[in-house]
Formats: structure tokens, sequence, C-alpha cells
């Protein structure tokens, strides 16, 4: 049996990609060694069945991207709030991953680890109005300064829609794609994925409607099936 | 460049200790290096007593210098590499190994610490520029002017037209080895022999490879020789520590075979059949486990022909899958290279824990990158097909008590022993494999299992020595009695308590070589199952060479 609508995780290699499905998936945080290729998850969300593919952010797995990529509904492309490199790693090595994803395909771009911020007790705050004054003061000590802000992430998110060539009008807006969460707290990480799950239930009614395979999967199997026993032989 | 000014700062990584570079004449007498203590402790502890090492030497500014003196010299045959050349600052990227979510391990060990020198055994990896990749203990980083010297002994006898092999000191032995451009180190103070040594060593080699492939490695570092391999590797450090680990306990490395998890014949016939009916094309292999253990596993025909799954790369397979444990709620697909099977090649491995309590674990090999729904589709088939025949909590709940007890053998004295059989008709002889009971007291602490595995090591090594291989030792040690004895039929290694006597140990022996005779449609695989997965074979699966395209995506290093 085939998933209905297939959601990829994408993102340089300790920003907390499998943490962030943990977390969501088994409600807890543990600390992972890093991924080794991609891993499948299905998730029943109503009457249909989401895959989420987390993928390993290493380099020499890049050559199954396309394929964990092929048709996905969402992208969502991970970085780490504390390293400005994440981010810009998501345009130079990730973004060229997605165009094998469905046309319609969401893209959310989500910054993990603001528990390590200083801000993140601020956030927290605007939260739950009623925290008390000493937590606030007690997280800014030990906090770093945060490296990577939510307008870079808006400003990354304008420019894959350029890539893309796609209109801002005919897609969600950018401040409702850009998420950051903790996979160690939790913060936001539920928010997080059923967001994108909501977003992707539309998609994949349009998806059954057009048919079952688009024409752009058959000759990409085929292609790929062509070169392959050509380097065998 | 042996002969550089050792005095020179620039130079710290690869300027000899003076001690060493006295030992030139040495070296052309015969591949062994022999040296004394001291030069032996210049090696563990080049911090502490390096003549050459300036003050700051470990610093992240150092770094670069000291890569660019070590890429030249590295090549001395190869004087136009252009060292400028090498590019990202090692700061660059959430590459590196090691961020807040690693938890502590022995990578924050203090290097300096009389604890770190006095560990049983030590590996390093290191590149042919001198560039740290690996080392068991401690911040690899932070020992890069140790593999410095490391790299500065391997190239000095290398310019001599020599290989470095070893280096005996009283109580220790260093190992070297060379895999194209990787240098692999053991500083061991355990009683294996060198040729068991460069075994480990090995194995960690072609775990390495498992995850890069060797046709890579080669391409990345004919590009760029100063190249960072930890880039690649970052998150693998678990996987290699796991291994030496593994490679200490258990002797399926040492044996070279794999241990089968006991179980009646018929319900493991009944397994593999199971497996040989839910097939894809382009599935190479379907392997079963439970708890690190071969239930049973299938191979495609045609493969097999030319080629068979070696246990070394089962081993390093079950390895890596055991190491990540992030994984066992979803399925996963990834690539991964069988390097005694091919080094070059990439197969794509569909690996899912069958129960909630991951101790049966499914891995099915293909060559097809593109069929993970067509082969996670078999391991539903497999997994309904073992719901319905129970096997599956026959297998879950079987492994309560995972293997067998020495006592169920029924002879008094005998405490522990290794069995592999070699009288195996041909069309088994695919798979080596061998028998140990669990370990039982007095071997229930790591420091006791630590001594009968050097025991056993030494044992081996007596049987095994190239210069004069015995067939029967009767070894009385401190706290036990041992007798090895290699026949045509079989290898057999036990080990009894320290009052046997020797006719007393060899009357035992028969009794437990009947016993065996009686167990083995249990203890073994007897006939390994096979199928035809394409119907066109020899093509598809043909040297495991699934698609040597796949490595291009290193073009853009």
């Amino acid at each position: 049996m085939k998933p209905d609508g297939k959601v990829v995780l994408l993102g340089d290699m300790n920003v907390g990609k499998t943490s962030l499905l943990h977390r969501y998936t088994e409600r807890r945080f543990q600390d992972t060694i890093s991924t080794v290729g991609g891993a499948f998850y299905l998730k029943q969300w109503g009457p249909y069945n989401i895959s989420i593919w987390d993928t390993a952010g290493r380099e020499q797995f890049h050559g199954l991207g396309s394929m964990y990529c092929r048709g996905a509904a969402a992208v969502i492309l991970t970085y780490d709030v504390n390293n400005l490199q994440s981010l810009i790693e998501l345009e130079d090595r990730f973004l060229a991953l997605t165009d094998t994803a469905s046309t319609d395909c969401i893209f959310a771009i989500v910054g993990n680890k603001v528990d390590l911020t200083n801000e993140y007790a601020l956030l927290l705050e605007t939260e739950e109005e009623n925290r008390s004054e000493k937590l606030v003061t007690s997280c800014i000590s030990t906090k770093v300064q945060k490296q990577v802000h939510l307008d870079d992430a808006v400003a990354l998110y304008k420019k894959i829609l350029k890539y893309k060539m796609l209109d801002e009008k005919d897609v969600p807006a950018a401040e409702k794609m850009c998420f950051e969460t903790s996979a160690k707290t939790g913060y936001k990480v539920d928010y997080l994925f059923e967001t994108i799950f909501d977003m992707v239930v539309p998609i994949i009614l349009r998806q059954q409607a057009e048919g079952p395979l688009q024409t752009v999967d058959l000759t990409n199997c085929k292609s790929a099936k062509r070169t392959k026993s050509g380097c065998c032989a | 460049m042996a002969t550089g000014e050792p005095g020179s700062p620039t130079r710290e990584g690869m300027a000899l200790p003076q001690e060493q570079a006295g030992l030139c004449p040495t070296d052309t007498g015969g591949d062994e290096l022999s040296t004394g203590p001291e030069e032996q402790e210049e090696l563990l502890a080049p911090q502490s007593n390096g003549p050459v090492r300036p003050a700051d030497g470990q610093g992240d500014a150092q770094e670069e210098p000291s890569d660019k003196e070590l890429s030249d010299s590295a090549s001395t045959d190869n004087a136009l590499e252009d060292s400028s050349e090498f590019g990202r600052p090692l700061g660059v990227g959430a590459c590196e190994p090691g961020g807040p979510l690693a938890p502590p391990t022995h990578r924050d060990e203090d290097v300096t610490a009389a604890s770190w020198r006095a560990r049983r055994k030590h590996i390093f990896v290191l590149s042919e520029a001198g560039k740290p990749i690996y080392s068991r203990y401690g911040n690899e980083e932070a020992l890069s002017s140790t593999m410095g010297v490391m790299m500065a002994l391997v190239s000095f006898i290398q310019s001599g037209d020599n290989a470095i092999r070893s280096i005996y000191s009283d109580d220790r032995k260093l190992v070297f080895v060379q895999q194209g451009p990787l240098v692999l180190v053991s500083v061991s103070r355990t009683l294996q022999s060198e040729q068991q040594l460069r075994q480990e060593l090995l194995y960690v080699y072609y775990q390495i490879l498992s995850m890069l492939t060797q046709v890579s490695i080669t391409r990345i570092f004919e590009r760029k020789k100063n190249y960072d391999l930890r880039r690649l590797l970052a998150g693998s450090e678990k996987i290699l520590d796991r291994l030496l680990n593994l490679v200490e306990s258990d002797p399926g490395f040492l044996l070279g075979a794999v241990r089968c998890l006991p179980l009646p014949a018929s319900l493991r016939d009944a397994l593999g059949t199971l497996l040989q009916k839910a097939i894809t094309p382009n599935l190479v292999f379907s392997i079963l486990v439970a708890r690190s253990q071969l239930v049973t596993a299938v191979q495609e025909r045609a493969v097999i022909e030319e080629c068979r799954l070696e246990p070394t790369d089962l081993h390093l397979l079950l390895n890596l899958i055991g190491a990540s444990s992030a994984f066992q709620a979803g399925e996963i697909w990834t690539p991964i290279c069988l390097p005694r099977f091919n080094p070059d090649g990439y197969f794509y491995a569909y690996i899912s824990y069958l129960d909630a309590e991951c101790t049966v674990c499914l891995v099915l090999l293909s060559t097809d990158k593109e069929s993970f729904y067509a082969v996670s589709d078999c391991k539903k088939r497999v997994e309904e097909a073992m719901r319905t025949q129970g096997s599956l909590q026959v297998l879950s709940g079987g492994l309560q008590s995972p293997s067998y007890g020495v006592g169920q053998v029924g002879v008094p004295d005998l405490r522990h022993f290794l069995y592999k059989p070699l009288d195996i008709p041909e069309n088994y002889r695919q798979l080596p494999q061998f028998t140990s009971p669990e370990l039982e007291g007095p071997y229930c602490s790591e420091e006791e299992q630590h001594r009968l595995f050097d025991l056993y090591h030494y044992l081996h090594s007596r049987i095994h020595s190239t210069s004069r291989p015995l067939r029967l030792i009767y070894h009385v040690a401190e706290k036990e009695t041992l007798l090895a004895w290699v026949t045509s039929k079989f290898e057999l290694y036990t080990c009894f308590s320290p009052l046997v006597t020797k006719a007393g140990a060899i009357n035992v022996l028969t009794k437990l070589l009947r016993w065996i005779k009686k167990e083995e449609d249990r203890l073994f695989i007897r006939y390994p199952p096979k199928y035809s997965t394409t119907p066109n074979p020899g093509k598809g699966a043909k040297g495991g060479r699934p698609d040597g395209a796949e490595n291009g995506f290193f073009a853009g290093l």
C-alpha cells in the first residue's frame, strides 16, 4: 500500500531532524546518533496516510535525496538557529533536491534548537503570560545569542518561491511557513507538524483527483531504469 | 622531509622526534621496526615531551599551516599537489561532530591524562596528509600532533621504499595498516598477535568503506589530499566505537564466522521459506536477525555463483544497524556498501524491526535504489506470515534466554567453548558459522571476559601462526586451562576449570563433539536457502555494482 501523501524533512546534519520527528511521534526527546540514509514513518491523519521521510544530512546520502523527495506534498527544510551555515546550506545543497517534489508542494522552514538561545525565555513568556519571573532570568544567564533570526528564514522562503517560480499570492504566506521549534522541550513541534498535515490534505485530494500517477513520475521511472541496466551490463 | 629541522615551529605536526630520526639504519634492515620503550612513550605522548611541539600546537589557528605542511610532505612524490587549494576551514558548517545533541562519550577524554595512556587498546585513523579522522578515545582534534608523528613514521619509512608494519615495546604493540589514502594504527596492550590486530584495523577500514565505498574515498583524496574526511563521517564515530567493542567481545570477528540463534530446524526452515516467497526484482539478500544473532539468510542464486555473503560484511552490516537506535520506530532505506563483496558499489538496504521491543530485525538488500515501496511490501508479507505462523512470538519470546548455557552439554569442568565446523558440504560453505554458549561465571565481569578472549586470541594466533602452525595446544593458564584443536572437520577452542587433567580434557572433548553433532541442526543453518528474484539473473546483481553513477554526487566536492 502506498501512502496518500508524502512529507520530507531535509537539512544539514546535526540540526535535529530526527529529534523533531521523534519528539512528535514518540512524545519524547532522545539523543540520537547521526541518521544513516533515510527513515520512513507512516502517520494516520484523518482518513489519510501521510508518510514522513526523515533523511540524513550527511552529504554522501544526497544521491538518494531526490528519491526521497519524489512526489512530496510538503518539504520541511530544517536549520539550527544557532548555526547560520545550516541555513545557508539549505539553499546551497538541499533546495535542488526538491526538484522532484510535487509541483504544488508546500515548503516550510524550521529553525530548531531555540531552547539553546537567549530569546527562548521570552518566547515562552509570550506563550504563557503568567510564567514566573524567576525562571525567565535563570534561563537567560546560560543561553547564547541566537545566530539566525526569523527574518532570515522568511527571506529564504521568498527566495525559494522565486526559484520555484511561484507567485507569493498562490502559496501560504512566508510568516505562516517559517517556524521556530525545540525538539528538546517540545516547543511548537506539534504545531509545526499539524499545521503542515492540514495543508497537505488539499494537495492529497488534488493528487488523487488527478489520477494515481503523474506523467512526470512515469518518465522519471523509465529513464532511471534505463540508466541502471546500462551501467550494470 | 624526515630531516626537516625538528625545532622549527611551523613543522610541528610533521617533525620527527630526535629519537625516532635516529632509527634510520634499522628500517633498511627489514620491514619490522623494533624500538625501545622510550620511543614508544614518545609516540604515545608527544604532547607532554615531544621535543618539537610548539606551545600552542593544538589551537584551531594552527590547523591550517599544519595541514599544509603535512600535505606537502606526504606527497613528496607529487610535488605538484596544490596545498593552497584546501578550501573549507574547519569551522564552517554544521558538520562538526558532536554538537549539543551528542551525549558525553570517550570523545571528551583528556588525552594528556595517564588514564588515557593506560587504555587497553587505542585505535587511530588518519589520512595520508596526517589529518585525524578517528580516535577511539579522546577527541581526534586534540590528537592531531600525535597523529602527525604517526604519519611521520609512516612516510619516513616509506621514503626508503619500505613500509612500516609494527613497533614492539615491552608491554605494547603498535600496528600500522595503510589502505589507499587512509592510515590505521593500533596501540595495544592485549595478547593479540600482530596479525590479529591488523585484522581488526581492516574491520575498521571496511566499516568506513561500508558507509563511503572505496572508490569515493580514493576520488576524494585524489582531488584534495588534505580533505577532512570527518565531514563525511561525522556522526559515525559511534558506529566505529561499537565495532571496536564488538571485536573485543564477539568471537565471530576472530573466527571469521557468524553465530546463529539456536532454533529448531523446522522453524528455521519455515522462516527461510517465508523469506524465499517474499521477493521482488533486484532483491539480493534477505536477512532475518534476532538480537544480533542470525536467524536465517537467503541469497540470490546468481549472486552466490560469483560471490557469497562474507561473514565480515554481515558483521559490519549488523553493527551499523545496531548502532542506530534512533530508527527503531520507522523503516530505513539507505545506500550501504558490503566491502568484501564489492568495495566500490552500493546496495540499498531496507531495515525494519518487526516487534515493538526491537529484537527481531529484517534486512533486505536490493540493487535498485527506487525499489523502496516494493521492498517495504515484501516486509509486510513477511511480517503477516510470521504473525499467522506465530513465529514472531517464538522468536522474540525465545530471546529471554538468547542462547544456551554450557551446562546443557552436561560435562563437568567445561566452562566455555568456540566451535567452528569446517566439514560442511560445499553448498552451505556459503556462510561460515560458529557456535558458543553464553558466558557464565567466572566470566561475568568485563575484565574477566577480556582475559578469556585474550587467551582465545593467543591460542588462535598459535594455531594460525604463519611460521609454525599448530594443530593442538594444551595451555595451562593462571586461572583456567585451555585446549585448542584444529582438524579438517572443525576448529575448536575450549576453556576448562584449572584442575582438569590432560586426559580428562580430551575425554570431555569427545563428549562435547558428540553433543554438538546431536545439536547441529539446531545450532547451525544447515542448508542456507536461495532464491531467484530477477528473471534475467546476473544482470541486476552482477558484481553487486548497482550504480557506479551513484558516486557521482561527490563531483561537487
